[in-house]
């Protein structure tokens, strides 16, 4: 019996051993024979089903002999990139947006972990497609005037999401234009549903950007002071405590402050609370992946401080190729990205509503009526993109944590806001001091045109 | 008689050269890897040096005290309840009832599943609107409304807490049933002639033979407990507000949150000092428990 028990043992120990071998030969991309593997890693979820049928039909029918082999990374994606380099299994290309959390170019770059794109770029298919010489952003995309990523597509600025029938039910005439307002909406939509449903919902992940966020910088509050080089979050005090109202009201959806944002998508798709919050991707969120049948949505701005536009709403530069100069086949990588830079890729991919088109040449050549609720984010006049600010070594809390937690009320706003001047800007004083970055100034900084301004490095 | 004693020759050496090895490359090289970037701002391809400024922050870091405290709650509660249920049911399941091997593999399923894994279930189960567990205390009648039982501050740690003694328990469950089995059942039978109950014999015999098995598994439930983090990260990752942070998820954001760049130097230091703390509670608790050897 013991000697028959320890034969199956070993038996599933052998069989599984084998098993797993082939999980991993899969993951890594073994090649057909002849064929040259490109890993491409991506983090984005919304688009899977389009881009695996593209690359498909690319590995079916390119001349090159290339084959693609997608892995798609969900979680901690700028940290898994970096420890992929470290540990010599860097994939050849990897997607990255201006708004790929954790992620910091200049990191990347000073390791050299990332190839320039200067000369790839000058090919004119490439530039057609996408208008690389007009977007090329300090500090996002670009160090010093050298690009390494060019973005394919852009993402909108941040709106207001709302449960059109739990809108007409609280007796909602027109859409909120100042945060009070916002707060006021919620109150109404959680008093009339009486604990069945609710105003509005917070989220686990990344919560300070969904919509306070783009809120606060509608209202011309930003947490750098480029005007002087320094930190400042002195602004954002007034739409802390007016945002806290929400919470001490009652009007957030119970326990959504520690629920993923796919939780949270599905909970709005069950009509359990009115009123959601992000950007263009929701568009195909809301389409595909959760699809609302239940009830109408609409889509709003973003309420300000005031109900006027006094800043600039971050646009994110997105889908855009990194590529790693550990890859073994850079030529063949080239194309790949010149491959998702092309019109036949990009113009299917913008009809399916996934993202928004950063070149006039794919907003011509696209049939926009085929977008579908994308149209419902298209960019507002007041949308652009900010010039990076300095990464920091700073311990304890991030900015946006460390807010987030006085809009929750875990924290006091001015003890709050106080502690992240004080620390944040040693932080960069200590950092310049190291060598490790540079203050970042922009003399009469206008941030109703963020990307105008000539950017100043000084190392005072 | 004399003692034959055992020349330690080359095989010996040759023997134990790749356990020695392998200790050393992976435990002994990566320690004192460590001490590299105590004095700098090392984000895992650039080091910068700050001199002493890593040991000077640390001891204002008002969060890295705070999750030492919480490190202190966690591990306090937790063993104030896992070691005596445990033994309890450890005691149970040595009588000769039946269903106590069925009992045995439940207990014991738990240790064999990820800690990543059960953490996210369990987040399922606290889940407020519509979660299983609220739904089933209000079906009940013990709540009105539901409770926020990861994302409310005062109760936050007492959740986690039962996520850590259901985790736990059958692995230590196991270690004493290895303990009870190894004393004699002639030493029972004794008691029971001499008219002992239950409860007399549990204090005055189980109890007192377990003690140096039991000294063993304070140890190492102790330095468990000190080190437990992955639930935190999973289920509240520290939150709300820091309350459910403790040492070695605030050191673990530290390198791996997203959205700051990693400070190794830093974490480094908080390591060094985190497992100082757990070596002093160690030795602190030898000091005292080596009365547990003197019983039997």
């Amino acid at each position: 019996m013991k000697r028959s028990v320890c034969l199956c043992l070993f038996a599933a120990f052998v069989l599984g051993a084998g098993w797993t071998n082939g999980i991993q030969d899969a993951g890594t991309g073994s090649a057909p024979a002849g064929k040259t593997v490109i890993n491409y890693w991506t983090e984005d979820r919304h688009d899977l089903a389009y881009v695996e049928k593209k690359i498909d039909e690319f590995n079916k029918t390119n001349k090159d002999n290339i084959q693609i082999v997608l892995n798609t990374i969900t979680d901690n994606y700028a940290n898994m990139l970096a420890m992929s380099y470290s540990s010599g299994t860097a994939p050849d290309i990897a997607k990255v947006s201006s708004g790929t959390t954790g992620f910091d170019l200049k990191t990347f770059v000073d390791a050299k972990i990332v190839d320039p794109l200067t000369n790839y770029i000058k090919d004119p298919e490439f530039e057609e497609t996408t208008e690389a010489s007009r977007h090329i952003y300090e500090g996002v995309n670009a160090i010093n005037g050298i690009p390494y990523w060019i973005p394919t597509s852009v993402r909108s600025g941040t709106r207001m999401i709302y449960n059109k029938s739990l809108l007409d039910a609280a007796g909602c005439k027109k859409l909120p234009a100042t945060i009070q307002d916002l707060v006021n909406l919620a109150d109404a939509i959680t008093k009339k549903g009486n604990g069945v449903y609710y105003g509005i919902a917070a989220t686990s992940s990344a919560p300070f950007v969904r919509w306070f966020e783009g809120s606060c910088e509608k209202s011309g509050i930003h947490p750098y002071d480029y005007n002087n080089g320094r930190f400042d979050f002195n602004g954002y005090l007034e739409p802390v405590k007016i945002a806290n109202k929400l919470f001490k009201n009652g009007s957030v959806f119970p326990g959504s402050t520690s629920q993923g944002v796919d939780a949270m998508r599905a909970q709005f798709t069950e009509g359990t609370f009115g009123i959601w919050a992000n950007a263009s991707q929701e568009a195909g969120v809301f389409t595909t992946q959760f699809p609302i049948k239940k009830f109408e949505w609409v889509v709003g701005e973003l309420p300000s401080l005031d109900g006027t536009v006094k800043g600039c709403v971050s646009s994110t530069p997105s889908k855009g190729y990194l590529l790693f100069s550990s890859s073994k086949h850079k030529d063949a990588a080239w194309k790949v990205i010149k491959y998702f830079s092309s019109e036949d890729f990009l113009k299917g991919y913008l009809e399916n509503g996934y993202a928004l088109p950063s070149s006039t040449y794919m907003a011509k050549h696209m049939d926009a009526s085929k977008t579908g609720r994308l149209a419902d984010f298209a960019l507002t006049s007041y949308e652009s993109t900010y010039p990076s600010i300095p990464s920091v070594s700073v311990t304890g809390d991030d900015y946006r944590k460390v807010l987030w937690n006085a809009v929750i009320g875990q924290t006091d706003a001015e003890t709050a806001i106080k502690d992240l001047n004080t620390r944040y800007n040693e932080a960069l004083d200590r950092d310049i001091k190291n060598g490790k970055t540079k203050r970042i100034i922009i003399k009469n900084f206008n941030p109703l045109k963020p990307e105008t301004g000539k950017i100043e490095y000084s190392t005072k | 008689m004399k003692q034959k004693h055992h020349d330690f020759g080359p095989s010996s050496v040759l023997m134990l050269l790749p356990s020695v090895f392998l200790l050393a490359v992976t435990s002994v090289y990566p320690f004192f890897w460590l001490f590299r970037y105590v004095c700098y701002d090392y984000n895992g391809f650039a080091a910068y040096f700050t001199g002493s400024y890593n040991f000077t922050h640390m001891f204002s870091d008002t969060v890295f005290w705070q999750s030492v405290l919480h490190t202190f709650e966690y591990a306090g509660m937790k063993l104030a309840i896992i070691i005596p249920l445990s033994l309890i049911v450890a005691v149970l399941l040595t009588q000769k009832l039946p269903g106590t091997d069925a009992f045995r593999t439940i207990f014991f399923l738990p240790t064999v599943i990820s800690s990543a894994i059960y953490s996210l279930i369990f987040g399922f189960i606290f889940a407020v609107y519509n979660g299983p567990l609220n739904a089933a205390l209000q079906a009940i009648g013990l709540v009105k409304n539901p409770i926020d039982w990861l994302g409310n501050a005062k109760i936050v740690m007492r959740s986690i807490i039962i996520v850590a003694v259901w985790g736990g328990l059958g692995n230590y469950m196991i270690f004493f049933i290895s303990g009870l089995t190894g004393i004699p059942s002639e030493i029972y039978e004794s008691c029971k002639i001499d008219g002992a109950n239950g409860i007399q014999t549990f204090f005055k015999i189980t109890l007192p033979m377990l003690s140096p098995v039991l000294k063993v598994i304070l140890m190492l439930a102790i330095t468990t407990a000190f080190k437990d983090y992955e639930s935190i990260l999973v289920l509240t990752n520290g939150g709300p507000g820091n309350r459910s942070t403790v040492m070695f998820s605030y050191i673990y954001n530290l390198i791996f949150a997203p959205s700051t760049p990693p400070q190794i130097g830093y974490a480094t230091v908080l390591s060094i000092v985190a497992a100082l703390i757990i070596g002093i509670v160690t030795a602190i608790y030898l000091f005292f428990a080596r009365k547990l050897d003197d019983v039997v």
